[in-house]
């Protein structure tokens, strides 16, 4: 209890200090909390900016379509590299070692071949997603204890039951991890997407309010971001607790 | 039934393997675009990359060095905050207490949110590269060090304290080498998230440096220039990471 009281006491200080701070400066660049407050309630009740749903709307699309993507595909990938053991020890380095490189690096040529709308953000977030699915998929299986296998075959499994009841049920808390890593990416993936370029979304809107110097409009959509990355987050940290459950 | 268990093959087989899956990759793309299955305009082929890389080479050098300036800079900043914070808080029980969560939180949110807001403040020159570029690498730094210090074993301190060592020495002596791995694992992922810091806010401003290149050249449909320009930056960071490998393997001898 104390503990939580300082800290909402040194939130309560830094947001005091940031105000009187902003106060005395250029309260246009320093942007100081009593600013975003009325923006914020501009910005929510869809006065200063009435399309705001339909960017959001198709932020979440964006969204939900490269986590498809990615999942399937690093879902995919990952089985089919992971479980004949040679294939995977010679291309599980080489899939690390692309994650080793910074991923911005790919979003021009993604603007490129799929140019500023939707389809260039959901390629990104994709590529952002698909790597800790992928690389989830691989150490997973290489984790499952091999005397297991063996005890199951022994036992008279055929593939398919070892399969879906070894592998899957040991490698359930890599792949569930990845798996939540890699929506937090994907998200991530749209919204520098979006920022970077882009004529409609939520991260378009962003830069919108930034390019005509409505500075607390932008800190407000900038929260409203951040909530919807949270509220994404939220949704996924139940849904991986209830799979956590039900794999026992 | 595979994938599982100790490896299989010789270390030797599978670097053949790795290298002749990447040959092969190449050689098809090669001949996609001379068999005409994929427009050149998008998809140059590898051998017209490589002559853009010697065409971009002399301008790129320069660029390239600019980048790595501002990353460097940014990754002496995120180091040197994020260890010895990372070590202050790990240790002092009240202030990981109140101060974890806020590092978690400020980790876990997208930084590009406050991009504009760093470029509105720092303006367009080297400063809000380096300063975005901390941004990246300090939290995963600071975060990991604080869990690996959290990690050691209290009785080392314990025992250290009791054998008359002084704070700096239990500091020097006993934390650092304990809490080493975490430390290394911080230093090779702070790296490659100080150059995606600084990348990006190149792209986004329009400032020098080789993230403006890539996004130069995407604008102008160059994409042979594009993808040797991706090339080039996609090796100067492979490269830092294999030289930070060899200097944790060097340092875990010393540990």
């Amino acid at each position: 209890m104390r503990v939580l009281g300082t800290r909402v006491g040194l939130l309560l200080l830094v947001l005091g200090a940031w105000e009187l701070w902003a106060g005395r400066q250029d309260p246009l660049l320093y942007i100081p909390p009593s600013k975003v407050l009325p923006a914020l309630v501009r910005v929510l009740r869809l006065e200063a900016y009435p399309t705001l749903p339909e960017h959001l709307w198709l932020t979440l699309v964006e969204v939900l379509v490269a986590y498809a993507l990615a999942v399937g595909v690093g879902l995919g990938l990952g089985f089919l590299l992971g479980l004949p053991r040679h294939v995977g020890e010679i291309y599980e380095p080489i899939l690390a070692g692309l994650y080793a490189i910074p991923s911005v690096v790919w979003y021009p040529s993604l603007m490129l071949f799929f140019g500023l709308g939707p389809a260039s953000k959901i390629a990104f977030g994709f590529l952002l997603g698909f790597f800790p699915v992928v690389l989830a998929v691989l150490t997973g299986i290489r984790s499952v204890d091999r005397q297991l296998l063996t005890v199951a075959r022994a036992l008279g499994a055929g593939r398919g039951t070892c399969f879906v009841k070894v592998i899957l049920p040991a490698m359930t808390g890599t792949l569930l991890a990845g798996l939540r890593a890699g929506l937090a990416l994907t998200v991530v993936g749209v919204i520098v997407g979006e920022i970077l370029g882009a004529r409609a979304g939520l991260g378009y809107l962003i830069n919108y309010a930034y390019g005509f110097l409505r500075t607390a409009e932008y800190a407000a959509l900038a929260m409203v971001a951040l909530t919807l990355v949270m509220a994404i987050d939220g949704v996924a940290a139940l849904a991986e607790g209830r799979a956590r459950r039900w794999a026992g | 039934m595979g994938g599982v268990g100790p490896r299989v093959m010789s270390g030797a087989t599978r670097r053949l393997a790795q290298l002749g899956s990447v040959g092969l990759l190449v050689a098809l793309w090669e001949a996609a675009v001379r068999l005409g299955w994929v427009d050149p305009l998008f998809v140059p082929a590898p051998s017209a990359v490589a002559r853009a890389l010697v065409a971009i080479g002399p301008e790129a050098a320069g660029l390239l060095g600019e980048t790595l300036g501002k990353t460097l800079a940014a990754y002496a900043l995120s180091v040197g905050l994020g260890v010895g914070l990372g070590l202050i808080i790990g240790t002092l029980r009240h202030l990981y207490d109140v101060l974890n969560p806020f590092l978690v939180a400020l980790y876990a949110m997208p930084k590009i949110l406050a991009l504009p807001w760093i470029l509105l403040l720092f303006g367009l020159g080297t400063a809000p590269a380096v300063v975005y570029g901390t941004l990246h690498g300090f939290f995963p730094i600071c975060l990991l060090v604080v869990g690996g210090v959290r990690d050691v074993d209290p009785r080392l301190i314990v025992v250290a304290r009791s054998m008359g060592a002084t704070a700096w020495q239990v500091y020097w002596k006993v934390l650092l080498p304990a809490a080493l791995p975490a430390v290394l694992a911080g230093l090779r992922l702070g790296m490659i998230f100080c150059l995606l810091g600084v990348l990006v806010v190149e792209m986004f401003g329009g400032i020098r440096g080789m993230g403006f290149l890539l996004s130069a050249m995407a604008n102008a449909f160059r994409a042979a220039e594009l993808f040797a320009a991706t090339a080039l930056v996609s090796l100067l960071s492979v490269g830092a990471v294999l030289l930070l490998e060899s200097l944790n393997r060097r340092l875990s001898r010393w540990r």
